[in-house]
C-alpha cells in the first residue's frame, strides 16, 4: 500500500465582496473595493492509500467541494501542498485528469443526446483507452450491473438513478487511481442506492480504485466506508475508523418509551426528572439519549417505570447518523 | 493516435446534430426570411441610387454577396459565447475542465461535428443554388480552392474571438448581453451584412486594418472576384492567416490569464 493522496497543512481562502443592501448598497458595491476573505479550508492535512474508501463528511458549507476541487487540480490551495500520485494537480491538471474519475451527483458529464455507449467510445477516445482495457472494463460492467438496455438508451431519457449510474460508469471507464463521488446518491430510491453501493464497493475491490465519498446520507458510509474524515467550518473534526468513531461515541444509547397522554409534555417531564439524558418527542415514541457512563439504560427505566406506565418499549443502539449529527453539533471533545 | 482523440468529438457532434432534425428545417425558413428582407431593401436601395452600380458592385453582386455570407454565418458561428457562458453558470465547466484535453481543444472539436453538417446542410446547397441560378456570376476555378484555405482561416479567427468574448464570462457571470454586442460588432465589422464596399472610406480603411472583416470579407472577395491578381488573394490570405495566429495567442494567454484567477479564486 502506498500513499495516493497527500495532503499538507492545506488552506485555501477565497476573497469574497462585502455586498450591501438594497439598490443603493448594490450601486455601491459596483465600485466596491471592500472584500473580505473567507477561509473555506483550514489546515487540513490527510494521506489516502490506494484502494481505500473514505467518507468525506461534513455539514453543508463545511468546504468539502472546496477540497474535493483543490485535489482534482480545479482549485489552486492558498498554501499548504496537495501532492495527487505524486503530482500537484493544479500545475498538471491535464496529467492530474488521466488518474481521476469524477462524479457530481446533480451533474452529468455524459452526453446528453446520444446513447450512453457513444459516450462510453468518446471517452475511450479522449482518455486513449486501449481497445483490451475498454472490453475488459466493459465485461467486468455487464457482470456487475444489468447494461445492456442502459447502453443503446440516449442520456436524456434516463431517470436518474438510471443516469447517475451510467456516470459513475463513465467516471470507472479509464480506470482511474482515483474517483471522487460527490453525493452519488443524492435523490434516489432506496433500491436504486443500494444497486449504486454494491456497484462502488465491487469496483472499488475489482480495480482497486482509491474512492473519496462526499455524502450526506450515513447509509453510503455504513454500506462503503471504512475510514471517515469530517470536517467543519474548514476544520478538521475527526479522521479514523468508522469502528473508532462508534466507539468513541459508543457510551450512548437510546432508550425509547409509549406512553399514555400527550407524548411532549410528558417528554418535558422526563427531561427534568432526567437532567444527564436528552429527552425528545415524536407522533409515538419519546426517546432518551443515555450515556452509560453516567447511568445505566436500567436504572433510567426502572426510574421511569416509577412515575410512569410504560405500554412500550425499544433499545437502540446509536447509529452513525446519530454520531454525526452529534459531531456536526457539538464538535469531538 | 492523437488526431482520434479530437476526431471521436467530431464524430459525436455530427450524431448529436442529427438527432435535432428539426433545428436544420427551422434554420432554413429563418434564413429564407432573412434574405427576403435582405432582397426588398437592397432593391429599394439600389432602386433609389437610381444607377445600376453602386461602389463597384450591381445589385445582383451584391445581392450573391450577402446570400453567401448568410449561408457562411450559419456554418460558422459556433455558438461558443453561449457554450462556454451556459458551462460556467451551471458549473458543467468543472467537468470539461477536469478532461485530459485543453478546454479549447474540447470545446471547438466538440463543435465541428455540427460544423460539417451545416456545411454539406446549409452552405453548400445554398452555394450550389446560388451558382446555378446565377450562372456564371461565380467563377468556379483555382479560387474555390483559396476560398476553402480561407474559410478554415476565418473559421479560426472567429472561434478565436468567441473564445475571448466567452472568457470575458468568467469575469461577468452573465452571457446574454456580451453576446449580443459581440455579435454585431462581429457582423457590422467583418462585412457580413453589410459589404465593406457600401462603407465610408474612413470606415472602410479603419475597418480593414482590424482582423473582424477577415471573417467574411475576406473569404467571400476571394470566392467572387474576377480574374483576381495572384497577389492580392495571397495578401488577403496572408493577413488571415497574421489575424489567426495573433488571436489564437491572445485568446489563449487570455483564457490562461483567467483560468488562473478562477482556480486562485474559485468559481
Amino acid at each position: 500500500m502506498s500513499a495516493i493522496i497527500e495532503i499538507k497543512n492545506v488552506t485555501k481562502e477565497f476573497k469574497v465582496l462585502n455586498r450591501r443592501e438594497g439598490l443603493k448598497g448594490s450601486l455601491r458595491d459596483l465600485f466596491s473595493r471592500d472584500y473580505k476573505t473567507v477561509r473555506a479550508v483550514d489546515n487540513i492535512s490527510m494521506t489516502i492509500e490506494q484502494g481505500e474508501i473514505v467518507g468525506y463528511l461534513g455539514p453543508n458549507g463545511a468546504g468539502k467541494s472546496t477540497t474535493i476541487k483543490m485535489m482534482t487540480g480545479v482549485l489552486e490551495p492558498t498554501s499548504g501542498e496537495i501532492l495527487i500520485g505524486g503530482v500537484v494537480p493544479y500545475q498538471n491538471r491535464t496529467k492530474n485528469a488521466q488518474e481521476i474519475g469524477v462524479v457530481f451527483g446533480q451533474r452529468s458529464q455524459l452526453w446528453w443526446a446520444l446513447p450512453l455507449i457513444e459516450s462510453f467510445r468518446i471517452l475511450k477516445d479522449i482518455y486513449q483507452i486501449t481497445d483490451a482495457d475498454y472490453e475488459g472494463m466493459l465485461k467486468l460492467y455487464r457482470s456487475l450491473v444489468d447494461i445492456e438496455p442502459l447502453l443503446h438508451k440516449p442520456v436524456r431519457q434516463m431517470s436518474l438513478g438510471q443516469r447517475t449510474l451510467s456516470d459513475i460508469l463513465a467516471a470507472f471507464l479509464h480506470n482511474p487511481k482515483i474517483v471522487f463521488l460527490d453525493e452519488p446518491t443524492i435523490g434516489l430510491d432506496v433500491s436504486m442506492k443500494a444497486k449504486i453501493r454494491t456497484l462502488i464497493h465491487a469496483l472499488n475491490r475489482e480495480k482497486h480504485t482509491t474512492v473519496i465519498l462526499t455524502t450526506h446520507d450515513m447509509g453510503d458510509v455504513d454500506a462503503l466506508c471504512q475510514r471517515i474524515v469530517i470536517i467543519d467550518k474548514g476544520k478538521m473534526l475527526y479522521d479514523n475508523d468508522i469502528e473508532h468513531l462508534k466507539g468513541f461515541f459508543g457510551a450512548y444509547r437510546t432508550l425509547k418509551i409509549r406512553v399514555d397522554g400527550d407524548l411532549k409534555a410528558q417528554a418535558e417531564e422526563i427531561g427534568k426528572a432526567l437532567p444527564d439524558c436528552a429527552v425528545s418527542a415524536d407522533e409515538d415514541w419519546i426517546s432518551v439519549l443515555v450515556n452509560e457512563e453516567k447511568q445505566k439504560v436500567m436504572d433510567v427505566l426502572a426510574q421511569l417505570q416509577k412515575t410512569h406506565r410504560i405500554r412500550d418499549m425499544q433499545l437502540e443502539e446509536i447509529s452513525t447518523e446519530e454520531v454525526i449529527k452529534k459531531i456536526y453539533e457539538e464538535g469531538v471533545q | 493516435m492523437n488526431l482520434k482523440k479530437y476526431l471521436t468529438l467530431t464524430r459525436a457532434g455530427m450524431i448529436e446534430a442529427l438527432q435535432f432534425r428539426l433545428s436544420f428545417v427551422i434554420i432554413a425558413v429563418g434564413n429564407v426570411l432573412y434574405l427576403i428582407v435582405v432582397y426588398f431593401l437592397w432593391k429599394s436601395i439600389y432602386a433609389s441610387a437610381g444607377t445600376d452600380i453602386v461602389n463597384g458592385m450591381t445589385f445582383s453582386d451584391t445581392l450573391i454577396y450577402l446570400v453567401l455570407a448568410t449561408a457562411l454565418f450559419n456554418f460558422m458561428e459556433m455558438y461558443t459565447v453561449w457554450e462556454i457562458g451556459r458551462n460556467i453558470q451551471s458549473g458543467k465547466i468543472v467537468l470539461d475542465l477536469l478532461k485530459p484535453i485543453e478546454y479549447r481543444k474540447y470545446l471547438f472539436w466538440s463543435y465541428s461535428g455540427s460544423f460539417v453538417m451545416q456545411f454539406f446542410l446549409t452552405f453548400l446547397p445554398t452555394f450550389l443554388i446560388v451558382a446555378a441560378v446565377t450562372h456564371g456570376t461565380i467563377p468556379l476555378g483555382i479560387n474555390l480552392l483559396y476560398f476553402i484555405v480561407s474559410v478554415i482561416l476565418a473559421v479560426s479567427i472567429n472561434y478565436s474571438i468567441d473564445y475571448i468574448v466567452g472568457t470575458i464570462c468568467l469575469y461577468t457571470e452573465s452571457i446574454w448581453g456580451i453576446n449580443i454586442m459581440k455579435q454585431v460588432i462581429v457582423l457590422l465589422l467583418s462585412g457580413a451584412t453589410v459589404p465593406i464596399a457600401f462603407f465610408p472610406e474612413g470606415l472602410k480603411q479603419f475597418v480593414l486594418h482590424l482582423p473582424f472583416q477577415s471573417i467574411y470579407n475576406a473569404p467571400l472577395t476571394i470566392l467572387l472576384a474576377k480574374d483576381p491578381a495572384p497577389e492580392s488573394v495571397l495578401r488577403t490570405l496572408g493577413t488571415q492567416l497574421f489575424w489567426s495566429l495573433v488571436m489564437m495567442i491572445i485568446s489563449k494567454l487570455f483564457w490562461k490569464v483567467s483560468l488562473r484567477r478562477i482556480t486562485v479564486n474559485g468559481g
